[in-house]
């Protein structure tokens, strides 16, 4: 139950609460970018999304077996050599930026060629947009998210599995569309708006992207209320009975 | 003993990664071939490479998509002219069509010193900008001389001397990027029938007494061209040249026009003729100058 629970506020938070455009920040180029046209933006959207949930699972496997210190494989091949309080020393977390990286770019020339085949109308107005997924801050953002909820964290048990990540990556994949997919219809409509001169093309598209990153903001908060309101309420009796000192809210 | 562990460990691992994503790749690039047709690459090849964008597309590759699949006519790239026409006509099996070059033509002459009611102007030092001041020029029409369309070339073929746009007939390729880049929309493309023609060098529409209250040399609107010569239309207080009717072997009337021209606002443009060039060559030509990245200014536009 409490497993669910945090699936949801994971899922929660990278598409609404936190969401990666809105809240963090990244991803801006194909943001600003892809979005004139809705069905532009939605087809960025998915392949944005599929890289990540590629990505993620590709960059969470490598984390957890190979990269981190202490993870399964990378101990076992050090045993042949070392003996096993030394090779509970190495460290390949340094790679992880390189290996994060490959993934990226090797799911991107994936879907390069799977558009390039499939959907070449698509392909041809993704332009220079599509092999620029390679260099997403978005992308990398949602890795490296994984990456610091295994690395350093010293209880096995809160240390995410691979449906947590793959929660993070897709439905961070889908906030990523939803705030793309807005941008472009207000875009849209902006075309047959009398826009100031100076304002005209990227100017104005980021002020509306900041009026909406505002509207999102609404949203902070919510995942602490939603995880008081699920907690199982045995949790709450089980708490000291003692008042808490008045006037301090406990966080 | 720990580091070479490590760095053995680092290098297995990466190397392992390759391998597997060269598979996944290379079997994903023969599962998605894509069969292209060979005579876009031929198209491409024949075409300067230029990406002026003065055919309508983006760039040569578009464009040679286009001639192949959507049977786009072959006389669009101004750069490559004729021959390039030729080359893609046969490549294509079609029968090229005489294109004319088309060049810009600077519809207005009037230098700094014949340019009256100026104020001075501290702004962004763009025309785009200058633009939308009003009174940085008392006329309304002409070339405000920031150099937009210097910028906008990528040839070096125009620039801005003594405050008026000027073209170098012997290195433009007709992309029509300055014309694009003039805000007050006074560089028009005129096509080039002869190595020199003749062109109207005014813009302003206004009538003549507010002429020269703005202007030493700009356009009165007497229509004494109209009159001499039937090649010219007035309208607006302006003549306008009509260049399909425009023949360079007979033009006698129209010279005679020139003459007449109170304001001498009808000139001969296009490359330097021979009476130029020998006129020329008397003076020192300066020595030639090699960019040095210390000294060169930065051409970005913005200088805030």
């Amino acid at each position: 139950m409490t497993y669910l629970i945090d699936i949801l506020l994971i899922a929660l938070g990278a598409a609404l609460i936190n969401n990666f455009i809105f809240y963090y920040f990244v991803g801006i180029c194909p943001f600003i970018g892809v979005s004139r046209r809705v069905e532009m933006a939605f087809g960025m959207g998915c392949a944005v999304t599929f890289v990540m949930t590629i990505a993620a699972a590709i960059s969470w496997t490598m984390t957890r077996f190979v990269l981190m210190p202490g993870a399964p494989l990378t101990q076992w091949i050090a045993g042949w050599w070392l003996d096993p309080q030394t090779a509970a020393g190495v460290d390949l977390s340094i790679l992880s930026y390189i290996v994060y990286i490959f993934a990226i770019a090797a799911s991107v020339q994936f879907v390069e060629m799977y558009l390039r085949r499939f959907f070449p109308l698509l392909y041809r107005s993704f332009g220079v947009f599509l092999p620029l997924i390679t260099t997403n801050c978005a992308i990398l953002f949602a890795c490296l998210t994984i990456m610091s909820r295994l690395v350093g964290v010293d209880d096995p048990a809160a240390r995410w599995d691979l449906g947590q990540a793959l929660v993070l990556a897709i439905f961070g994949g889908l906030g990523f569309t939803l705030a793309i997919v807005i941008m472009a219809g207000i875009r849209e409509e902006l075309e047959a708006c009398d826009v100031p001169t100076p304002f005209r093309g990227a100017p104005i598209a980021l002020i509306v992207g900041g009026i909406l990153a505002m509207a999102f903001m609404g949203f902070t908060g919510v995942d602490n209320g939603l995880k008081t309101a699920l907690t199982p309420p045995a949790v709450v009796a089980q708490a000291p009975p003692t008042e808490p000192p008045s006037g301090a809210p406990t966080p | 003993m720990i580091i070479w562990v490590t760095i053995g460990l680092s290098v297995t691992a990466m190397g392992i990664l390759a391998v597997f994503f060269t598979a996944v790749l290379g079997w994903a690039n023969r599962a998605f071939h894509v069969p292209v047709d060979p005579r876009i690459e031929a198209c491409v090849e024949a075409l300067p490479g230029a990406n002026c964008g003065g055919c309508g597309f983006v760039g040569c590759r578009e464009y040679a998509a286009a001639v192949v699949c959507d049977a786009e006519p072959v006389d669009r790239c101004v750069v490559g002219g004729q021959a390039c026409a030729e080359a893609l006509a046969a490549i294509m099996g079609v029968d090229p069509t005489p294109s004319l070059p088309y060049r810009p033509v600077v519809h207005c002459g009037a230098h700094t010193a014949d340019r009256l009611l100026r104020a001075p102007y501290h702004g962004e030092p763009t025309c785009a900008a200058a633009n939308l001041v009003n009174g940085v020029q008392g006329c309304t029409y002409g070339c405000l001389g920031f150099g937009d369309c210097q910028r906008a070339c990528q040839f070096d073929a125009i620039h801005v001397i003594d405050g008026l746009a000027t073209v170098d007939y012997t290195r433009c390729v007709g992309c029509g990027a300055c014309a694009r880049a003039c805000p007050r929309n006074i560089i028009t493309m005129a096509p080039f029938k002869a190595e020199r023609i003749l062109a109207v060098a005014c813009s302003n529409k206004d009538s003549g007494k507010d002429v020269q209250r703005v202007c030493k040399v700009g356009c009165i609107g007497c229509k004494t061209c109209q009159r001499t010569c039937s090649l010219f239309t007035v309208k607006d207080n302006l003549p306008s040249i009509d260049y399909d009717a425009y023949c360079p072997d007979d033009l006698g009337d129209a010279i005679r026009a020139m003459e007449k021209c109170p304001r001498h606002r009808i000139v001969v443009v296009g490359k330097p003729s021979a009476k130029d060039l020998a006129a020329l060559g008397d003076e020192a030509l300066p020595d030639v100058v090699t960019p040095d990245f210390k000294t060169t200014v930065d051409d970005t536009e913005w200088r805030g």
